[in-house]
């Protein structure tokens, strides 16, 4: 079933649950992993691993991700397989109904962008603009466990 | 070329997280009308151009029924549209009036049968499918102020609720929840079942 935790970034408390995005997503990881030739670079995790940001960030860089994944990464993921695109689907309106729920935060103030979140945050657009759209964007969508599992 | 009526009267029937479009069937003598059904998320009406994504197990068919569980599976608001076709020639798009958040899924109680096994209690529950999960409430008859809670997430066969004390009676009732939508169905009629064994063996 799908459990609500409640998810902690620095001082922004937000329940969500990720069990239907990480189910749509596993559904579909070996099939988008594989449209993904280029194996040596990495979107999220270059040159520095999420799990080095700090507390108080985590709240800026998971908002700013999750508007990235929806404005950027989605819609250029489109392919020919049916069952992929409905999975993608199912993703993409899951992050907006989070991304509403952190956009709270962001209203209340508990979401500042600090210089490390803001140098993360360029660093990951930059590896994004090193490669030509639907690479970069199928790219990002496989590594979207990187996130699920940097956020839990 | 004659034309194709779109479908009409297409509604949605969801009950417990499962979720069926169902619309009227177009009348063509003589003739195999099939339908195709779509759907669109806030996604993709407010990120991917308003567009709309085919459901392959409801293309061409000659149902008038369409299970969209699998599609309608995060807690926004989505449109759904249906056509016939028969041969190369399709009917206009007829759409379900308004949208559909899964929120708003009619949940019943889960059917319950309360077994008392010797001194233990037990309770099966119905599968109502992998979004459901339950809250039992057991208690002592006459001891109503002692009603104890159990979440049921994974509906094994039969579960062990509690032991009993011997001769005394005990009730339980059952409601479904589901986490997704964070809400509860109404509780089942409660069952009453007696544990072995006779009281006045404990006065001797």
């Amino acid at each position: 079933t799908a459990g609500n935790k409640i998810f902690h970034f620095g001082a922004c408390r937000v329940s969500m649950s990720m069990t239907e995005i990480r189910a749509g997503f596993t559904a579909i990881k070996t099939n988008i992993q594989s449209r993904d030739p280029i194996r040596s670079l990495s979107i999220l995790s270059h040159p520095h691993s999420l799990h080095k940001v700090k507390s108080p960030d985590r709240c800026c860089i998971t908002h700013h991700l999750f508007d990235f994944y929806v404005d950027k990464v989605f819609k250029h993921c489109k392919t020919e397989d049916s069952f992929v695109n409905r999975k993608i689907s199912s993703i993409a309106n899951s992050f907006l109904s989070l991304r509403r729920k952190l956009r709270q935060c962001h209203e209340q103030n508990n979401c500042v962008c600090g210089e490390e979140s803001t140098e993360k945050l360029k660093q990951i657009l930059a590896n994004y603009e090193g490669l030509n759209v639907t690479s970069a964007a199928m790219k990002s969508l496989g590594e979207l466990d990187i996130l699920l599992d940097w956020m839990e | 070329e004659a034309l194709l009526p779109a479908p009409q009267n297409i509604s949605i029937l969801s009950t417990n997280m499962k979720h069926f479009l169902t619309w009227n069937p177009v009348i063509i003598h003589g003739e195999t009308v099939r339908y195709s059904v779509e759907f669109q998320g806030e996604y993709e009406r407010d990120y991917a151009n308003e567009s709309w994504i085919p459901i392959s197990e409801c293309s061409l068919t000659t149902a008038t029924l369409c299970n969209v569980t699998e599609d309608i599976s995060a807690p926004v608001a989505y449109r759904l549209c249906v056509r016939a076709q028969v041969g190369a020639t399709r009917s206009p798009w007829g759409a379900l009036q308004g949208f559909f958040n899964r929120a708003t899924t009619s949940l019943t109680p889960p059917l319950l049968k309360v077994v008392a096994d010797g001194y233990h209690l037990l309770v099966e529950l119905e599968d109502l499918g992998p979004a459901c999960q339950f809250h039992v409430l057991y208690w002592q008859k006459g001891q109503d102020s002692k009603v104890q809670q159990k979440v049921m997430k994974e509906v094994s066969s039969v579960a062990h609720l509690d032991t009993m004390e011997a001769g005394a009676e005990y009730c339980v009732k059952a409601q479904t929840h589901v986490e997704a939508i964070n809400r509860s169905s109404s509780f089942s009629p409660t069952q009453c079942v007696r544990a072995q064994g006779d009281t006045s063996m404990w006065l001797v």
